[in-house]
């Protein structure tokens, strides 16, 4: 009796390991690949308490990019083509974990450089380890203003302190501040002057939430904030005091991800808050994923939204393509993330050809910064780095090693169930496509 | 089967089961004194390891608490969470008295001072707390400790302007060590050491007279308080104690020694779930066997992130290589939760346990609990099967 | 590693914990002579060793190891002295003394709220009166008056009615209510002339979102009357039950569209039906396979058994479903085609106007869906022979088993059927919530609170407890101080009336009383 019930406790633990196969790699057989692989680190919350869905997509666009270069005859080194491969650690959203996983891709994985990240925290938390080892990094999700070269734990505002002058780390997604800072533009150039901020108690919302206010306190606006939990379904009693303020307010800014968004997003609009004709309702770069936000948002209609990256309308072959297969595989229109991390495999595989080695970190950095690159996203260069060290007075320190002009922009939707590719860009003006900075609810351009 | 029963009857023979379990843990003690110095192991290894002790101590304080004493508390995590962040707010704000005029500034306060007064502080909230839930029983207590236990999440995370919400507090490192691997290397037996520290002392507790009240208690209190064991003083003293080991604990690993940073999400239901899981997994009612479930548990749910199979007879897949590669996501999580109930079911005692009798030579846990539930006049009076 | 803090080390070395260990131990072996002549028990001593160790060190244990009949007194103090200065210290930084919440913190106030529930039943108990209801009633009493309570209650020991409590609690109501008044004139709940709206405004959004939470923590109470177990998969029962709707109606429509060639959706309201019954056959056969035995004497400690296998397939479930339908939100067509019912702003008197109110069309009928639904299970347990062998069961096994029902049978029945109710709760909110898997954890929460507000047990009480606890959280959320943190806080409140119901009444409103 005792016996069998060793052997089944030694059963069930081998269990684990004798499980179905269902995916299998695909690889072309055109081209002549040398045996050595050149192994790139990517960092995504795969499981809770991160946020999984975009971790999903992020892994997802790593791959990919790694099979698109590889198809194409992978990273050619001294005329030798070398096989791409992405080994995604699993952050689950948590400094902690960040930081082991980020280890273990250095010493076990050995690789050569990294991509990532979404949770801020984790970016910061990753970043000291990076700089001691030495790995070329492109972050693209990240948007604390002290995930940059900067900022290794606290930002300062100092120049780069490595004394050695090499700084490992660059990125392509915006500062929270560049985001915001179009965001209020547009909102104070509509001349709004009383806001609410709806944030999420997060790296993500608090950050991005002081940045605005700060802005529309400077221009004179004034700004209420209220804080919401992630995961919080009912918001209905917090809405109706909004409601029941004398006057409605000139605009909603929703900085709270997710689902958690969508509800909120739904009641606002169920409740005849906003959007309205007295009030802007402007949510974030979540209601760009236009399937998931019609089937949670049902009444969203002419609603606002920040987005980074190129707007649709002038997506070039690449991105039209990437998006292709996105769909394809989750049936829903990309997210900007998934196509920054797609770039982001594309900008290192572009510098090691350049720099002629893979693992060669100096090389490797100094290629990256002298990076000219066309991709999905638009054109990739880096204004200050080693080739260009002194930030002018006034330049905000998060510049070092930043990729300058993510694409910001403000979208709106104008009918419902429209795609995330057909909404209206309304700011700023260069790119606006239907001639009008702000379309009033009921009205089309 | 014919050799293992070959192997048997050699021990039995020979130096006896009990010896050469002693043996066998000696040599796991030795093998975990060794790892640090394998050249070829790399930094990350350790990191696990060291992650894998937290969680060794979180789990087997567990099942002091829950499986030993029967008091069943999911706040675990808060009481870890409550030493970790008093210690690391007192590092950063120091001790202010106003009305005495009392005012230690922050760098008068060591690591190892804000730990102890962190786990100090987790104790004194485990007394509150446990006198409060004196009155309470199973379901109720389980409900009381995870309202506990969320009101406190959500105050970290919502008072970001004191505790610096979801990005988290740092504490003050323990170890100042520039080198990285002598640093991992010192924290690797740092970690180790309070495991094996908090084992002895928990499993002093649970073999002394102390012991042996809390589990008269958790068969039948009134029945126990009847024969003059007193209750209220075990039950509080045992809250108070397990949260003062998890306590130290948090305090301890988050000082810079298995990590830089608490973060609120570290409090959520779902981590203080996993460190049950891992409890029942192991043996609910063996500190060693929920230490090892905790540690095994790790490996394993890190391990099948990733399940390559190999395919026998020379067969290939589409893409000519051997081997099937599944990247299992929540399925891992999945099968641990079918693990969890089975072992609930039919390995009341943890996968570990038929391991330990073996070795121990007999059934050291079943003796001691078994109990006549048969007659509880609240269940029908079906005859009892026997259980072994 | 040096302790810098030489001000520690040396109140380490004097007093500290050591010494508050050595006091432990030593204070209880010494002068029991004295110490039995004094009637002090073996953990006064301890505690007294412990304090006079920590804060004096070799000074205080050597005082009560020679004199113990000053423990008694001085531990008494001190333990007064402390919880003063600590609560003074506490209330200090929150308010201003001041302000007339700083008087009636001293006055009356949570601090006399729990000196008053910690002496009273002790007093019941000393002098035998009956002590039914005295916790909760001295602990509301001395929140809403301070220390006339004691006056009260102390030398006649009046036997507590409700009328005493609703008495109580209304007058605590009522204080916080003015000290709102005067502390936050702008507040919505108290600014005139729109409080009188927007009081009934956030009232109505709490009895509607808590109706709906009734109908999920029904299926709680109901499992827990028969089998005298919670269920900890609850809230990935709601969550699934969801799932099944989104899919059925998912695939349906398509299917139809297929077969006519035109657009056509369904109802959500077919998802109800179809999630419940297959939750229903899935709640069933968990418990005969996994419950079962605990009622057949095959599993010690029935209660920590259950709330672990329950968990562990609960656990199950959520990863199940993730994999499955992975991390991205859904969501179903709506019940009906109206936003929202708005009762229209009405002048009253000059000065005084009522209205607008706003109830989101889909949530009004969800709630109607809910309460039909709770209805309509009180009508099969109260009329109906399986519901009444339910409830013979839950009130006594054995004389049911007598009777010629199946107890094992009524077993499989109320946990299948609280788990469809669980299932039909989520099937009634996919239409309103963006669902991911994940969606059950806040929501099961508030189903604890909900039921052990109503009294585990209770069909009524569940649904009182959901439409209290409705309310409280859109007040909270809704009257909070600082707005920006009030709906951060939301599922808080919710939490605090759980731990304080624990505490006072465990039995909650309607429970049975505990042995």
């Amino acid at each position: 009796m005792k016996r069998n019930a060793l052997f089944i406790s030694l059963i069930v633990l081998l269990a684990m390991t004798t499980l179905l196969p269902v995916s299998v790699l695909q690889a072309d057989g055109h081209c002549e690949f040398a045996d050595e692989t050149i192994t790139i680190g990517g960092l995504a919350p795969l499981s809770a308490p991160g946020a999984v869905a975009g971790g999903v997509a992020m892994d997802w666009a790593f791959n990919q990019a790694a099979d698109d270069i590889n198809a194409d005859c992978g990273v050619q080194i001294d005329g030798v083509n070398y096989q791409i491969d992405v080994v995604t650690g699993d952050s689950e959203g948590s400094p902690e974990r960040g930081q082991a996983v980020t280890e273990r891709l250095i010493q076990e994985d050995q690789v050569d450089a990294m991509v990532g990240v979404y949770h801020s925290a984790v970016g910061l938390a990753t970043m000291g380890m990076l700089e001691a080892n030495q790995i070329p990094t492109v972050f693209s999700e990240p948007w604390n203003d002290n995930v940059s070269a900067n900022g290794i734990r606290e930002f300062d505002g100092a120049p780069p302190r490595f004394e050695d002058g090499i700084d490992h780390i660059f990125r392509i997604s915006p500062a929270s501040s560049m985001v915001g800072s179009v965001v209020v533009d547009w909102l104070l150039s509509l001349g709004v002057d009383d806001v609410v901020l709806i944030v999420e108690n997060t790296d993500y919302g608090q950050p991005a939430a002081a940045d605005e206010a700060a802005r529309f306190e400077a221009a004179g606006a004034t700004v209420s904030k209220i804080d919401v939990e992630l995961g919080t379904e009912d918001f209905v009693p917090i809405l109706s005091r909004i409601q029941a303020r004398a006057e409605a307010p000139d605009v909603i800014r929703i900085l709270v991800t997710g689902e958690t968004s969508f509800n909120l997003t739904q009641q606002m609009s169920e409740l005849g808050i906003a959007p309205t004709e007295d009030t802007i309702c402007v949510t974030n770069q979540f209601a760009f994923q236009s399937d998931q936000y019609w089937a949670t948002v049902p009444d969203g209609n002419y609603c606002a939204f920040n987005r980074v990256g190129i707007i649709p309308s002038l997506f070039s072959d690449a991105a039209v393509e990437l998006n292709a297969k996105y769909e394809e595989a989750w049936g829903d229109i990309i997210p900007s993330f998934a196509m920054a991390s797609y770039d982001a495999v594309y900008i290192l595989a572009d510098a090691m050809e350049r720099a002629g080695s893979s693992s060669d970190a100096a090389a490797i950095v100094a290629a990256i910064e002298a990076t000219d690159l066309e991709l999905s996203q638009g054109r990739y260069y880096f204004d200050y780095g080693a080739h260009n060290p002194d930030l002018p007075e006034g330049t905000p320190a998060f510049m070092w090693h930043q990729w300058p002009d993510p694409i910001v922009t403000v979208m709106q939707y104008y009918e419902p169930g429209q795609s995330g590719l057909e909404a209206a860009v309304v700011y700023p003006e260069v790119y606006q496509t239907h001639g009008s900075s702000y379309i009033v609810p009921g009205t089309s351009p | 089967m014919a050799f293992f029963k070959r192997f048997e009857s050699t021990i039995d023979n020979g130096i006896g089961r009990r010896r050469f379990g002693y043996i066998v843990l000696g040599l796991i003690i030795l093998f975990f004194l060794w790892f640090p110095n394998d050249s070829s192991q790399s930094n990350y290894a350790k990191t696990v390891f060291i992650s894998g002790f937290f969680y060794a101590i979180m789990a087997s304080s567990w099942a002091l608490l829950a499986g030993i004493a029967g008091q069943f508390s999911f706040g675990h995590m808060a009481f870890m969470g409550i030493g970790a962040y008093v210690a690391g707010l007192i590092a950063r704000d120091g001790i202010v008295f106003a009305t005495l005029g009392i005012a230690i500034s922050p760098e008068s306060i060591s690591a190892i001072g804000a730990i102890i007064i962190g786990t100090l502080i987790a104790g004194l909230v485990g007394l509150v707390i446990g006198w409060l839930l004196l009155r309470l029983r199973s379901a109720y207590l389980a409900l009381f400790t995870i309202a506990f236990s969320e009101l406190f999440r959500i105050m970290m995370l919502t008072e970001y302007d004191y505790t610096g919400g979801s990005n988290g507090l740092s504490l003050r490192p323990l170890l100042q060590i520039a080198d990285v691997d002598t640093a991992r290397q010192v924290e690797y037996y740092l970690m180790f050491g309070l495991l094996i520290v908090c084992l002895l002392v928990m499993h002093w507790v649970a073999n002394s007279p102390i012991g042996l009240f809390l589990r008269a208690m958790r068969e039948d209190e009134d029945a126990a308080s009847a024969l003059g064991v007193n209750v209220v003083r075990y039950k509080i003293l045992i809250f108070v104690f397990t949260s003062m080991i998890v306590g130290l604990a948090g305090a301890v690993f988050y000082s810079d020694v298995g990590s830089e940073r608490i973060i609120p999400e570290q409090l959520e239901v779902l981590q203080m779930s996993l460190i049950i899981a891992y409890a029942v997994i192991g043996g609910m009612e063996s500190l060693v066997g929920a230490a090892a479930g905790a540690f095994i548990s790790r490996y394993l749910l890190e391990a099948t992130r990733e399940v390559v199979i190999a395919l026998p007879l020379g067969l290939t897949t589409s893409d000519g290589s051997g081997a099937f590669v599944w990247e299992t996501g929540a399925w891992r999580y999945a099968l641990f939760g079918v693990i969890m109930v089975f072992t609930l079911r039919y390995m009341r005692n943890g996968l570990l346990h038929p391991i330990i009798t073996w070795f121990s030579g007999r059934d050291l846990i079943m003796q001691e609990t078994v109990s006549k539930r048969k007659s509880d006049d609240d269940y029908d009076d079906q005859p009892e099967a026997g259980d072994e | 590693m040096i302790i810098q803090d030489t001000l520690f080390v040396l109140w380490l070395l004097a007093a500290g914990p050591v010494w508050a260990a050595i006091g432990m131990f030593l204070l209880p072996s010494v002068n029991k002579g004295s110490a039995d002549k004094d009637q002090i028990s073996t953990t006064t001593l301890q505690i007294a060793g412990v304090i006079s160790g920590f804060a004096l060190g070799p000074l205080g244990i050597g005082l009560f190891y020679f004199e113990p009949a000053l423990i008694r007194r001085t531990t008494l103090s001190a333990g007064i002295v402390l919880t003063v200065f600590v609560s003074s210290q506490v209330l200090a930084r929150v308010i201003d003394p001041e302000l007339p919440s700083g008087l009636w913190l001293i006055l009356a106030g949570p601090l006399w709220a729990a000196l008053a529930a910690y002496f009273l039943p002790r007093q019941y108990r000393a002098v035998e009166a009956n002590d039914q209801n005295v916790l909760t009633a001295a602990a509301l009493g001395g929140f809403a008056i301070g220390p006339l309570i004691f006056g009260l209650m102390w030398q006649r020991t009046p036997k507590i009615s409700r009328d005493w409590m609703i008495a109580l609690g209304s007058l605590g109501a009522w204080q916080i209510y003015t000290l709102f008044a005067i502390h936050n004139p702008a507040n919505p709940c108290v600014a005139s002339p729109f409080h009188v709206t927007y009081l009934t405004q956030q009232t109505a959004n709490g009895i509607v979102i808590g109706a709906i939470y009734s109908l999920m923590a029904v299926g709680l109470t109901l499992i827990y009357s028969v089998q005298g177990i919670v269920s900890f998969a609850h809230g990935q029962l709601y969550m699934v039950g969801g799932y099944f709707s989104f899919y059925f109606l998912m695939h349906s429509s398509n299917f139809l569209s297929d077969l006519t060639g035109a657009e056509i959706s369904i109802n959500p309201i077919l998802g109800i039906p179809v999630a419940a019954v297959i939750v229903f056959i899935m709640g069933a056969l968990f418990e005969r396979f996994f419950l079962k035995p605990m009622h057949e004497g095959l599993i010690e400690r029935v209660s920590e058994y259950a709330i672990l296998i329950t968990f562990g397939f609960g656990f199950f479930i959520e990863y199940t479903t993730l994999a499955i339908a992975g991390p991205f939100p859904q969501r179903t067509d709506r019940f009906i085609e109206i936003r929202r019912f708005t009762l229209q702003r009405a002048q009253i008197t000059d000065d005084f106007a009522f209205g607008p109110i706003n109830i989101i069309g889909d949530r009004a009928f969800a709630m109607v869906v809910g309460v039909i639904l709770i209805f309509a299970l009180l009508y099969f347990l109260q009329r109906t022979w399986t519901g009444r062998a339910l409830r013979a069961t839950s009130q006594d096994r054995q004389a049911a088993a007598v009777t010629g029902i199946n107890p094992t049978n009524m077993n499989t029945l109320s946990f299948g059927l609280g788990s469809m109710l669980a299932a039909m709760s989520g099937a009634a909110l996919i239409p309103i919530f963006a669902w991911v898997p994940w969606v059950g954890a806040e929501m099961v929460g508030r189903s604890y609170v909900i039921v052990v507000l109503g009294g585990l047990g209770s069909v009524p009480g569940a649904l009182l407890g959901g439409i209290i606890v409705g309310i409280v959280e859109a007040l909270g959320a809704g009257c909070h101080p600082d707005p920006s943190r009030g709906a951060a806080y939301k599922e808080a409140f919710a939490l605090v009336i759980f731990a304080l119901v624990l505490l006072l009444k465990p039995t909650g409103l309607f429970g049975r009383e505990q042995t």
